[in-house]
């Protein structure tokens, strides 16, 4: 999940928006089938493997300051590709700068509501803003990589006796070395990820200089932060009083990280963790910061989206007969997606309202609203 | 229900209810089960065949295994298949002929991106009629 702010206004972007986002859908492949732009050699995507969102940077996908940004700056350390199948290798290959399909997306936004003025300008966020989110992360190359190892995995709980329920939930101890293995398998995956939301944040850039013919100090698009969704991370946690090494698994929720906590870059050590959260294409999304309460109640996590009330079956259903794209736009939405079956199953109604969702976090202390983002373009897989 | 597959709805997920004579027609229910879930199959054409060979550990395995290798051919080769013609499962090993071509998004509608087939609920019975088989895919 990534973030951008600019220093544009919404109204300077409204004229601009159908262009926009034409030209982000253009250069941005996305959806079932697309490949990527770029042409990788084995050689490459073992190094953009190792380094991430670094690697990114190092070929010219953006700059410095936007590893700084990133949690982990965009890569962590022993990612082993040696431990990576020849078939994750391939799968990956072509999907490098691609968006994905689902729910994954890129949306152009404005700040709608600010929350916590002195958190909002920390980050470079004021009202009326247009910011762009990102929400894409490590495509084939990841499945692969969490295909080969639930085989490998499923041996494994045989071996060391563990009895599953469901043998999706194949697993082994932290320690023995095929979960080892995994955690290495895993690391890599990550760093695919965040030189994934790189290229695309490059593209993005560009495509924004191109259709609103700005300079790159005019535009001043850069990042607020990027977070992991959905993986597992060693921390250190207190357990009854005691401070302990933890894996924390999160998936279906992200980090949450406190004011103070020293894997937070220095310019957002004294504020706490941005937090991202994104809703459903029609409604809003928003940025929160990380609590103290969020380290002593659920280790440094909140909740990552709004979830969905409505199978994708049931939305499809819901929407036939009726012009999704067509209803977005009298709301003021532009939206262009590779797939019509995809809008019918993104539909706004086939989620929760993610302000009741964020509000519950907000009340229970896990994570503080800052601002609320409302979309004006869509570009969806 | 009769031979063939039904699509099952799983909120965030999709599965397939597969229901076959024997274990070859099951495993081929299952291919084109979910070759429907990527693109509508009237769309697709049989212009190239791919031998595929998959091993797998146990019935399970190899269902799972035999399905996420079709997901692989897709996602990396853009192969997207329409005539599936099982011709051995044995304890180890799935042997078949998947007739196919390279997707093309200009001409074949889009539709579910699979990440993979799980293990998730999985069920592979056999009864007095036949076998079935339930599989849950993560999107």
């Amino acid at each position: 999940m990534r973030l951008l702010r600019s220093n544009l206004s919404r109204e300077e972007v409204l004229p601009r928006m159908r262009d926009l986002v034409e030209v982000l859908y253009a250069e941005i492949p996305s959806g079932v089938g697309s490949k990527g732009k770029l042409r990788l050699t084995r050689q490459d995507e073992e190094r953009l493997l190792r380094k991430g969102a670094r690697w990114a940077v190092e070929e010219g996908y953006g700059d410095a300051e936007d590893l700084e940004r990133t949690e982990s700056g965009g890569a962590i350390e022993g990612a082993d590709p040696s431990l990576i199948s020849d078939r994750a290798f391939e799968r990956g290959r072509a999907q490098q700068g691609t968006l994905g399909s689902g729910n994954h997306f890129l949306e152009i936004q404005y700040v709608a509501e600010i929350y916590d003025e002195a958190a909002a300008a920390a980050m470079g966020l004021f009202p009326g803003q247009m910011t762009v989110m990102i929400h894409t992360g490590s495509r084939g190359f990841g499945h692969q990589v969490c295909t080969d190892y639930i085989e490998v995995m499923e041996r494994a709980a045989r071996r060391y006796g563990i009895s599953l329920p469901d043998k999706e939930l194949a697993c082994a101890p932290i320690n023995s070395p095929e979960a080892q293995d995994y955690l290495a398998a895993m690391k890599a995956a990550a760093n695919y990820a965040w030189a994934n939301r790189q290229c695309i944040m490059h593209w993005t850039r560009e495509a924004l200089m191109k259709v609103l013919r700005t300079s790159p100090k005019e535009l001043g698009l850069t990042l607020v932060y990027d977070v992991a969704h959905n993986i597992a991370k060693i921390e250190e946690h207190a357990v009854n009083g005691r401070k302990q090494r933890l894996v924390v698994h999160r998936k279906g929720a992200t980090r949450a990280f406190p004011p103070g906590h020293p894997e937070l870059p220095g310019f957002y050590r004294d504020l706490g963790q941005p937090v991202l959260i994104p809703g459903d294409m029609g409604r809003a999304s928003f940025v929160l910061v990380g609590t103290e309460q969020a380290m002593e109640e659920t280790f440094g996590s909140t909740c990552h989206g709004a979830g969905r009330v409505m199978s994708r079956h049931q939305a499809i259903k819901k929407a036939k007969g009726r012009a999704i794209w067509r209803e977005m736009e009298d709301a003021g939405i532009l939206v262009r997606s590779a797939g019509k079956r995809t809008l019918a199953e993104e539909m706004s109604e086939a989620y929760k309202d993610i302000s009741n969702v964020v509000d519950v976090v907000h009340r229970a202390g896990i994570s503080k609203k800052v601002a609320k983002l409302r979309p004006m373009g869509v570009v969806k897989g | 229900m009769d031979r063939g597959f039904e699509i099952l709805d799983i909120s965030g997920d999709v599965g397939l209810r597969i229901r076959a004579a024997d274990l070859e027609e099951l495993f081929e229910y299952g291919a084109i089960g979910l070759y429907s879930l990527i693109t509508p199959l009237n769309g697709v054409k049989a212009v190239e065949t791919a031998e595929i060979e998959v091993e797998g550990e146990g019935l399970e395995g190899l269902f799972v295994g035999w399905l996420n290798e079709l997901i692989f051919r897709f996602d990396t080769y853009g192969f997207i298949g329409r005539e599936v013609e099982v011709e051995s499962v044995s304890d180890r090993m799935v042997a078949a002929r998947v007739g196919g071509e390279e997707f093309d998004p200009e001409r074949h509608e889009r539709g579910l991106l699979l990440k993979a087939a799980t293990y998730h609920d999985l069920k592979i019975e056999k009864d007095d009629g036949g076998w079935t088989a339930v599989v849950i895919f993560d999107i």
